[in-house]
């Protein structure tokens, strides 16, 4: 029992530790880029947004694993 | 403690779609009839938002024209002039799946787009679609060619990133939605009508961010397709 629920719970943990630990390092990187250059802001802004969606989307995968996991215990 | 968890494993059963009625063999789930509402609720808005269309916009005509620079800016920023012919394909994406997401505005609603179903239908048709695009605008011969671009060796890679591509847009879509239904819903067993607000409100701005990053990745797939890798 103890297992089932440890097995639930770290599987988004460890996924949210590396979305975020990338999505900040990518973020920090736009905003220097933004300051640097204020003119090209909006591709900037544009090709972040897309960043953050594909690493956002890999923890959504293992969000699922983990609902599924859920609904078996 | 086991039931605890047992009870809250049921609030999947609670946000999973339940079939209404039958038409023949097809059996109509709670998913198709939100869709519905939300379809009836958006053609009436747009037929009466583009009434009489003038030259010099006023009142209403500035928002549906404010939606379409903005897909148009998508569009154009990656492919240029040749971007305005999928402006149809993008454009209907954007606005349908923005409505979809948005559909708890509605009371009573349930975003379409937190079931399976809704988001593979559209990454499949979509991708099916991009294919289509490619072979109609530079033949069969590109297509080809366009897979064993680096090296023909590499063509199995360049299939299964082919494949890959409906399977990360569908469960991108269907991830946030349904992750942030169930968030609201847990919120809301715990603690009515105070904690669910900010979940929803990051809800509202995510729900947009991923439509409008389903219509970039659209639009990125076609310029690849277009103008090769």
């Amino acid at each position: 029992m103890i297992g089932e629920i440890l097995a639930v719970g770290m599987t988004i943990a460890v996924v949210a530790i590396a979305s975020a630990i990338s999505q900040g390092w990518v973020g920090s990187r736009a905003m220097d880029a933004m300051a640097r250059q204020p003119e090209a802001a909006s591709t900037i802004q544009t090709s972040l947004l897309l960043s953050l969606a594909f690493i956002e989307a890999l923890t959504l995968f293992t969000f699922v694993i983990s609902v599924l996991l859920w609904t078996r215990i | 403690m086991g039931e605890n968890i047992k009870k809250m494993g049921q609030i999947v059963d609670y946000l999973a779609p339940y079939p209404v009625f039958q038409l023949g063999p097809v059996t109509i789930t709670s998913t198709v009839v939100n869709t519905w509402i939300v379809m009836g609720v958006l053609f009436v808005v747009l037929f009466l938002a583009t009434r009489r269309l003038e030259q010099l916009p006023r009142g209403k005509q500035h928002v549906v024209e404010l939606v379409v620079e903005f897909v148009w800016g998508i569009a154009e920023g990656l492919m240029g002039r040749i971007g305005r012919q999928f402006l149809y394909l993008t454009g209907t994406l954007f606005v349908f799946i923005l409505s979809l997401n948005l559909a708890w505005f509605i009371p009573g609603l349930r975003p379409p787009t937190m079931d399976l179903s809704t988001t593979a239908a559209f990454a499949v048709t979509t991708i099916f679609l991009v294919q289509l695009i490619h072979i109609k605008k530079k033949g069969i011969a590109s297509y080809i060619s366009h897979f064993t671009f680096p090296n023909p060796l590499l063509a199995p890679l360049n299939l299964v990133e082919e494949f890959v591509r409906p399977v990360s847009l569908s469960l991108r879509l269907y991830g946030s939605i349904f992750g942030e239904k169930m968030v609201v819903t847990i919120l809301f067993m715990l603690l009515p009508f105070f904690a669910p607000v900010p979940a929803m409100l990051l809800g509202a701005l995510l729900s947009t961010i991923q439509a409008f990053v389903f219509t970039l990745l659209t639009t990125v797939y076609l310029y690849i397709h277009m103008h090769g890798h």
